[in-house]
């Protein structure tokens, strides 16, 4: 390759073509996807974030969550996804409509996140818990705690109602109560809003028509 | 053809435009390599101590991790390949870098750009995109940086006094015009005018696997096509093999992204194709590694003498390791069990530390003496150096990919709570602190060496033993001027 012109033009025309084959086209094909319209009940779905939980929205991407968990449930046979209880179907590209930034995360050093709120266990309480302590509401994790998100306050005779109640070795000092702060709350919005439910018709199984009850 | 002597005193010419400015980029990133080696120990601790750090906010681990990747792939990587690129580009074009103080000024406002944006991913300012973590507020500086650098670069090409082209001048020229270009697409397209749902985390994969590919394999494969025949004193072996690989791994690579996204919410075309991509890619670093491989056969006795040869080896080893794995992950059946597992750490991180970071190693053992006249000050710290990073390098392979296989059949199987798969782990991660603290001891002694070799001050060099020129290279080497 004696000529610096035919290689610019071919280092021009590998990366134009890479950009043009795989981000165009798929902006193109599923770029302009929007919410889908129940013929039942006329609602727009996936519904969009309420404003605090768009603000921990934010508070989960200035912490980092998506370093250690994910957001895709993975079909049903290709991983143990749903068997896990993650989620009851896939994540389909529409599910994705209603964040403003996508973070699906590629690490599981914790569970995927994509329908936190849609566990049995899963409450404001139990978030709350898991994020000042998370091992005392999920004993072995190695997930760090985010006491920072709290107020340490001195106790009075009219505790805040939203003082987190914990007991043994994870209690309060005496005469402290420890109470949320207002990312804390935006984070838990977030979480609790993490539910992807609505059946649409790219979600169902293409060979198995089979409804699935749940997780196990 | 140049006599010797005039070759010689053209080299120096060269080099002697060269010093400052690569001198320089390379000792920043030799700062960058310290400072992020130790965040990323730290982050690796709190895996299995998370109280490590735990009560600040700066250091949770949500925030250490990717600024502490953020450090290495922008801080050390760029840094290196800036300096290491700039010199051999001049060096093949037989060209003087001119008006290097702009390079001064660019590389200031690099690490400037790079320390804001460190700093703003510790503070909570991270937009928690792979590799594109650097709050915007530096996406200006750094690109103004890099287009004085790039324009560097490519001018210096154009400006060359030889005649033949060769290989390492193709790759660099290729990453040189790739990575601004992958750089403002993924800006534009995520930030400036965000793309919706989940084409985000395709434009996310398609930059990511871009700024490995097309940025710093090509860098490494300039180190290697060059230092190979230079050290040895003899030519590549087959003609028409290294333009053909040139071309089947950069056209495989840019489609490969999307091999990042099996089984994730995008429509199946999309990691389809980056599989096929994948599979394009295996003869070309089937051709790249006979070329290279080739050159070295039969010469194994030079990687006692040449500490460069030996990291250039030590690279080439990890091109073919990282290309196995990243073949391996863009299967399905493979990528079911080990996706989201340390193995897909794995793979970035065979690219960048074990292809790239080595060979850059290899690089600054070789050009550092040239710019300043002297040779490295310590035997010691460089055998300190090249034996902890292959040993680290070892063990940290052998760990993730055992723990990566374990934990991806406890993830597969539902019947394991998290809690006993997080139990299990553990003890690897334990194992993966060990081997990054041996490649951060490696950093260290690499970067006292370097401060005190580039120091003006201070006695002779006590090191010859680990620089000594093989014969053949008094000649001019058999690729033309350089």
């Amino acid at each position: 390759m004696k000529n610096g012109l035919t290689l610019f033009l071919g280092v021009f025309a590998t990366l134009a073509l890479s950009w043009a084959g795989v981000l165009l086209t798929a902006q193109r094909q599923f770029g302009g996807l929007a919410q889908y319209k129940d013929p039942a009940d006329e609602s727009l779905n996936p519904a969009a974030l309420s404003g605090i939980a768009d603000q921990g929205r934010m508070v989960y991407q200035d912490l980092g969550c998506v370093s250690c968990h994910t957001q895709q449930v993975r079909r049903e046979g290709f991983g143990a996804d749903i068997g896990r209880g993650w989620g009851t179907r896939q994540s389909v590209a529409r599910d994705y409509l209603r964040e403003k930034t996508v973070l699906i995360g590629q690490a599981r050093l914790g569970p995927d996140l994509r329908n936190a709120a849609a566990r049995p266990y899963a409450d404001a309480e139990y978030f709350y818990n898991l994020l000042y302590a998370p091992q005392s509401v999920a004993p072995g994790t190695n997930m760090p705690s985010y006491d920072f998100l709290f107020d340490v306050r001195p106790a009075s005779d009219q505790p805040s109602p939203h003082a987190l109640r914990l007991t043994g070795r994870f209690a309060p000092a005496p005469g402290t109560q420890i109470v949320p702060s207002r990312r804390a709350d935006e984070l838990v919005a977030y979480l609790l809003s993490l539910k992807d439910t609505y059946d649409y018709p790219e979600a169902r199984p293409f060979v198995e028509p089979k409804q699935k009850e749940g997780g196990h | 053809m140049n006599s010797p002597d005039n070759n010689r005193l053209e080299q120096q010419e060269i080099d002697a435009s060269a010093k400052w400015p690569v001198l320089t980029f390379l000792g920043s990133a030799l700062c960058w390599l310290v400072l992020g080696g130790a965040l990323q120990l730290g982050a690796a601790l709190q895996l299995h101590t998370p109280a490590f750090l735990g009560g600040c906010e700066w250091f949770t681990y949500g925030r250490l991790a990717p600024a502490a990747q953020n450090a290495l792939v922008y801080g050390w990587g760029m840094n290196a390949a800036f300096g290491f690129g700039l010199w051999l580009m001049a060096r093949l074009s037989a060209s003087a870098l001119r008006h290097g103080g702009w390079l001064f000024v660019a590389a200031q406002f690099w690490n400037l750009g790079i320390t804001l944006g460190v700093l703003g991913i510790l503070t909570g300012a991270s937009t928690s995109f792979e590799l594109l973590e650097l709050p915007r507020f530096v996406t200006v500086l750094l690109l103004v940086a890099y287009a004085l650098i790039g324009l560097w670069a490519v001018s210096t090409f154009c400006l060359r006094n030889t005649e033949h082209v060769y290989v390492s001048q193709w790759y660099l020229f290729g990453a040189a015009f790739w990575f601004p270009w992958l750089y403002t697409v993924a800006q534009v397209m995520l930030f400036q005018a965000p793309v919706r749902g989940a084409l985000q985390p395709l434009v996310n994969a398609w930059y990511v696997n871009g700024l490995y590919g097309l940025w710093f394999v090509p860098v490494a494969l300039a180190a290697a096509y060059y230092f190979l025949p230079k050290i040895l004193g003899r030519p590549l072996n087959y003609f028409y093999l290294p333009a053909a690989g040139f071309w089947c791994l950069v056209v495989a690579t840019a489609f490969s992204g999307g091999s990042r996204l099996i089984g994730g919410p995008v429509p199946s075309w999309v990691a389809t194709l980056g599989t096929v991509a994948n599979f394009v890619a295996v003869p070309a670093v089937v051709m790249i590694s006979m070329t290279l491989f080739g050159t070295l056969a039969g010469r194994y006795a030079a990687l006692k003498e040449s500490i460069t040869l030996r990291f250039v080896f030590l690279g080439l080893l990890g091109f073919v390791a990282a290309s196995l794995l990243n073949f391996a992950l863009s299967l399905r059946s493979v990528a079911v069990l080990l996706q989201f597992t340390l193995v897909g750490e794995l793979r970035d991180w065979l690219l960048f530390y074990g292809c790239f970071s080595t060979m850059m190693f290899g690089a600054a053992y070789f050009i550092v003496p040239r710019l300043t006249g002297r040779a490295w000050r310590s035997g010691a710290l460089v055998r300190a150096h090249c034996g902890a990073t292959a040993l680290g390098l070892v063990v940290l392979t052998v760990t993730l990919l055992a723990a990566g296989w374990q934990q991806g059949k406890l993830l597969n199987d539902p019947a394991v709570p998290f809690a006993d798969l997080t139990k299990a782990m553990l003890p690897w991660f334990t194992a993966r602190s060990v081997a990054l603290m041996l490649l951060a001891v490696g950093h260290l002694a690499f970067f006292v060496n370097f401060c005190w070799s580039v120091c003006p001050f201070g006695s002779a060099a006590e090191a010859p033993a680990e620089f000594h020129l093989p014969p053949a290279m008094s000649l001019p080497a058999k690729e033309g001027h350089a």
